[in-house]
């Protein structure tokens, strides 16, 4: 039995919805990121890579990071390494705690909701597949 | 081209696309970037080339943080002209950018225009107004020469009053839905 397909034969409306949901997500992951202690940007990179789906493009992380800083969620020190340049690490500030502990349950009751939603259409796929 | 020169000259590239930010921030943002070319060429052993190609085209990072700053301004201006550019800004980068844009023009020109009909009221009595004739709305603001009867005009100097509270109501929600689309932009920007 064919599953039929709600959306139009354009083959890349899932992939821009996926990326456009992905895109959504990105500032909570970084903020999520530096919830345990301060990292620098490639730091944050490679634990969102590590940790999560979400393979950013490498130049996009320091213009949000320089976006939360001016919106008061993080703040920034300068740290010299052994790498023989400086290298500037980001922390949370009891803003960004905040804010992102709020993004959190938003997304957590968002995503269980869905997920109740989704979880006949799931046990449907399973049963033609 | 040697490794020193080629971290150079993007870096180079970068602070001169980065024209509208301080000359404190400009600076910072180079040696952030200059560090992470470094540590990444060196965490990973790719090549400076691989590197950069990684972090996308000078210009266009730069592009994200001046995006960054002008949306960041004009989500706590209330003047329109900040409001439009960077709602013209935001219409360059697709289709919900240009609706945004549209109605942001839309909606000055009718606050603005319904404001200015109000001011314009005592002057020219007789040529502004809301004109019915029967129950059909024939026209309504300011007009030369005024509609003929039968049309006739129905709110007097009331519509002063209504005019300047319509204008400034609509004036306040255009300006509060550009700032709240702005706001919900910059979270949707980010390149995957």
């Amino acid at each position: 039995m064919a599953i039929q397909r709600a959306l139009p034969a354009d083959g890349d409306q899932p992939d821009r919805w996926e990326a456009q949901l992905r895109k959504g997500a990105v500032e909570m992951a970084a903020l999520a990121s530096l919830w345990q202690g301060r990292l620098y940007g490639l730091e944050i990179i490679r634990f969102l890579e590590s940790q999560s789906q979400l393979a950013l493009a490498e130049g996009t992380i320091y213009p949000i990071l320089n976006r939360l800083k001016a919106e008061g969620m993080l703040t920034s020190e300068w740290v010299e390494a052994e790498a023989g340049h400086p290298r500037k690490y980001y922390s949370l500030t009891d803003a960004g705690r905040q804010r992102l502990r709020q993004m959190a349950e938003a997304w957590t009751s968002f995503s269980r909701g869905l997920s109740h939603l989704l979880e006949s259409v799931l046990q449907q796929q399973e049963k033609i597949q | 081209m040697t490794t020193e020169t080629q971290i150079d000259n993007y870096l180079t590239a970068l602070r001169l696309h980065l024209g509208p930010l301080t000359i404190a921030e400009r600076e910072e943002i180079v040696l952030e970037i200059g560090a992470h070319i470094r540590d990444s060429a060196e965490q990973t052993g790719a090549s400076i080339e691989t590197v950069l190609a990684r972090l996308g085209p000078a210009e266009e990072l730069a592009a994200q943080y001046r995006d960054g700053l002008l949306i960041r301004q004009a989500s706590r201006s209330l003047s329109p002209l900040v409001l439009l550019r960077a709602t013209l800004r935001l219409a360059t980068k697709g289709l919900s950018g240009i609706v945004v844009f549209f109605l942001a023009i839309f909606g000055y020109l009718m606050g603005g225009g319904l404001v200015l009909t109000g001011l314009i009221k005592p002057i020219f009595p007789a040529n502004t107004g809301v004109w019915f004739n029967d129950d059909q709305l024939v026209s309504s603001g300011t007009l030369f020469p005024a509609p003929a009867p039968p049309a006739h005009e129905i709110l007097g100097m009331w519509y002063i009053p209504i005019a300047l509270m319509l204008g400034s109501l609509t004036l306040l929600l255009t300006t509060f839905l550009i700032r709240r689309s702005l706001r919900i932009s910059q979270q949707l920007q980010s390149k995957l």
